[in-house]
């Protein structure tokens, strides 16, 4: 049993503020990229996030024909929890909010939850464009779910538990993402499209006038695109412990490893956004079933020979 | 008040613009797309994601009214900026952009404005359909009626929705209206029509730089419909530098950005297919467009031919049964793939 103490619920803020510092940071990292391919200077696309934040902040909220608000906002808000939900379980070199027993089913859960979250958004405003986009990403959720869930397996089996301290600590030496690169290529892929970011953003496409994104203005659209960038620094934060051999490391403390490991990890999936086109859900259900699904199968098989013959 | 006013310029800073262009209005376009990205501005994807909105060209009677609507559906602090020449853009985004820094305006603004959604109109995409004061009773919450059931491809029953694409919708070509049965998201008939007002060319052919500049811009906005926005951003840079003259660097990054598009497989994964059977794809017509862009600055040979589609002509009609039967995402890709064959000498005029 890998040593980890849980720190006081009053701890709890300083995590969300962790991620939002990170949710931050990507989406400065995301003005800077793209102002390179607008021909913006360096330093306007850097404060783009501060200007963004102050125009949604002064910008009117907005409402549509009988739109079913509450579930609407419901939608809006829950990306958000599902990320601060996500890194609870995540250790932050020896401290962890929470040390649960199935922290890795945890994750799992809330990963599940941002369907409704993206579906509501999407249904809540009663728009034709809207509703398509919220259809849209349970078509894409469909595809990447089920290769996630056992990409997700994988560490777990290697490491015999399924407590994300003990997944960190059997990566002695060797990292899973080495050993098990398959896993953690689904695994990224799957964040990627749970943030609905980069190619998996057609659920929020310009061709549907943005999708779910659609009709919300002022601090309802603010809050979406704020959980959007702390799901994928989540996401990239939970990968450390279970691929990225947790807090291991040369030289610096524990709880930096983590953070340096997870912004570069955020930084290389805020970065694919410039580098590849959409990919429709349509198309993208065929790849996640015929190719990644059999794909990661593979995976776990071998890593639970691998387990087995090692005793 | 110091914090309040620096916060009012850094949000208009970072200010969205929905960019309206009337039919004959692309060379406005250009030059508005151009001097918002030159102060920073964003493209909005809707009416709700924009603080900003231009009006490129001259729009007919029924597109002004249109516009109407759209502006009601703008959350505010809002500025609206016409643009009638190409030289008038940057002026006209900076009056625009003292409007919505003026904070007495917006409110006063804020005060007169309509409070509450407008009934029936509420989103952009009921604008063809009236209804009103037509009493459909609970059949018609808010004056919208349910949906009607209808068989599916696969002859099962299935919700139809109406809903009109266009005219004010990103990427799509100017002034054309698709009115469309959805089952789903699945297109089950269509009908063009055109609002605006006719295009006034008066003359045909463009120099070979600007013919080149075109078919660039209608390339960026493929690339904006396939979910790639930085090559897309890329397009539009290029088209800016070719509209100034400037062929040798506008040369060397329009060939950088074919081989780019070229190159990715994903692209071509995603658009391979696309379109009506025995015709290009939108693959094939993207890569062609780039070509032929390529071709205009390479020789100094003027017109090119002088049909208003460089395909044959699929026209209005022919275009609206080609979207039968494809989904939403596609429909787009294939209308912007089939206004890049088009270029903007006699384009006719139909409907009115």
């Amino acid at each position: 049993m890998a040593d980890v103490s849980v720190v006081s619920p009053a701890w709890a803020p300083a995590a969300a503020l962790l991620v939002l510092g990170g949710a931050w940071g990507a989406a400065a990292l995301d003005g800077v990229l793209s102002g390179r391919s607008t021909g913006l200077p360096g330093r306007a696309s850097s404060r783009r996030p501060v200007d963004e934040v102050a125009r949604l902040m002064r910008q009117r909220r907005r409402t549509t024909v009988r739109a079913d608000g509450l579930l609407w906002r419901v939608g809006g808000a829950a990306m958000l929890v599902a990320a601060l939900l996500m890194v609870v379980v995540v250790p932050l070199g020896s401290w962890a909010v929470a040390d649960l027993a199935v922290g890795v089913v945890w994750f799992n859960t809330m990963d599940v939850v941002v369907w409704a979250a993206v579906w509501l958004a999407g249904w809540g405003a009663n728009s034709a464009h809207s509703l398509v986009g919220g259809y849209r990403f349970l078509a894409q959720a469909l595809a990447y779910e089920l290769p996630l869930m056992f990409a997700l397996t994988a560490p777990p089996v290697a490491a015999g538990s399924l407590r994300v301290a003990d997944i960190a600590a059997a990566q002695d030496g060797l990292w899973f993402a080495v050993w098990m690169p398959v896993a953690f290529g689904v695994y990224c892929i799957g964040v990627v499209a749970f943030s609905v970011w980069g190619p998996f953003a057609p659920a929020a496409g310009a061709d549907i006038a943005g999708g779910v994104l659609a009709e919300l203005s002022g601090v309802d659209r603010l809050l979406v695109l704020v959980g959007r960038y702390a799901l994928l620094v989540a996401g990239a934060a939970f990968a450390v412990p279970m691929f990225l051999g947790g807090g291991s490391g040369p030289l610096l403390p524990a709880w930096t490893w983590v953070l340096v490991k997870t912004a570069l990890l955020a930084a290389a999936l805020v970065a694919v956004r410039r580098r590849v086109p959409a990919v429709r859900p349509d198309r993208f259900v065929e790849a996640g079933w015929v190719v990644l699904l059999p794909l990661v199968l593979l995976q776990v098989l071998v890593v639970a020979v691998i387990a087995v013959g090692r005793g | 008040m110091d914090v309040r006013a620096r916060l009012t310029s850094a949000a208009v800073r970072a200010a969205h613009v929905l960019v309206v262009e009337a039919p004959g209005g692309w060379r406005e376009r250009f030059a508005a797309e151009r001097a918002a990205a030159a102060r920073g501005w964003t493209p909005a994807a809707s009416p709700a994601d924009a603080d900003v909105l231009v009006v490129c060209g001259a729009p007919g009677d029924d597109l002004a009214a249109l516009l109407d609507r759209v502006w009601d559906q703008l959350p505010g602090p809002r500025a609206r900026a016409q643009v009638r020449s190409p030289t008038g853009a940057g002026q006209a985004l900076a009056e625009a952009a003292a409007l919505l820094a003026d904070e007495r305006h917006q409110r006063r603004d804020a005060r007169e404005r309509r409070q509450e959604p407008a009934p029936l109109h509420g989103d952009m995409d009921h604008g063809g359909t009236d209804h009103g004061g037509m009493d459909h009773g609970d059949m018609a919450p808010a004056g919208i009626p349910l949906a009607s059931g209808g068989p599916d491809r696969d002859g099962l029953e299935m919700d139809v929705l109406h809903l009109s694409l266009g005219p004010v919708l990103p990427s799509w070509p100017a002034g054309l209206v698709l009115d469309v049965a959805l089952q789903g998201d699945v297109v089950v008939s269509a009908e063009a029509r055109h609002v605006g007002g006719p295009t006034a060319e008066g003359h045909h052919g463009l120099e070979p730089p600007e013919r080149a500049a075109y078919r660039v811009d209608g390339v960026a906005r493929l690339l904006d419909l396939a979910g790639w926005p930085d090559a897309a951003s890329r397009a539009r840079r290029t088209r800016d530098v070719l509209l100034d003259g400037d062929s040798a660097t506008g040369h060397r990054l329009l060939v950088g950005l074919r081989s780019r598009v070229g190159r990715s497989r994903l692209l071509r994964w995603q658009l391979r297919g696309l379109g009506p059977p025995g015709r290009p794809d939108v693959h094939d017509r993207l890569l062609r467009a780039l070509a032929r862009a390529v071709d205009d600055l390479g020789r100094d040979a003027g017109d090119p031919g002088d049909g208003t589609s460089e395909d044959g002509g699929a026209g209005p009609d022919g275009l609206a049964s080609a979207t039968v039967g494809l989904e939403l995402a596609a429909v787009r890709l294939v209308v912007a793939a089939a206004d890049l064959d088009r270029l903007p000498t006699r384009r006719e005029v139909v409907g009115g």
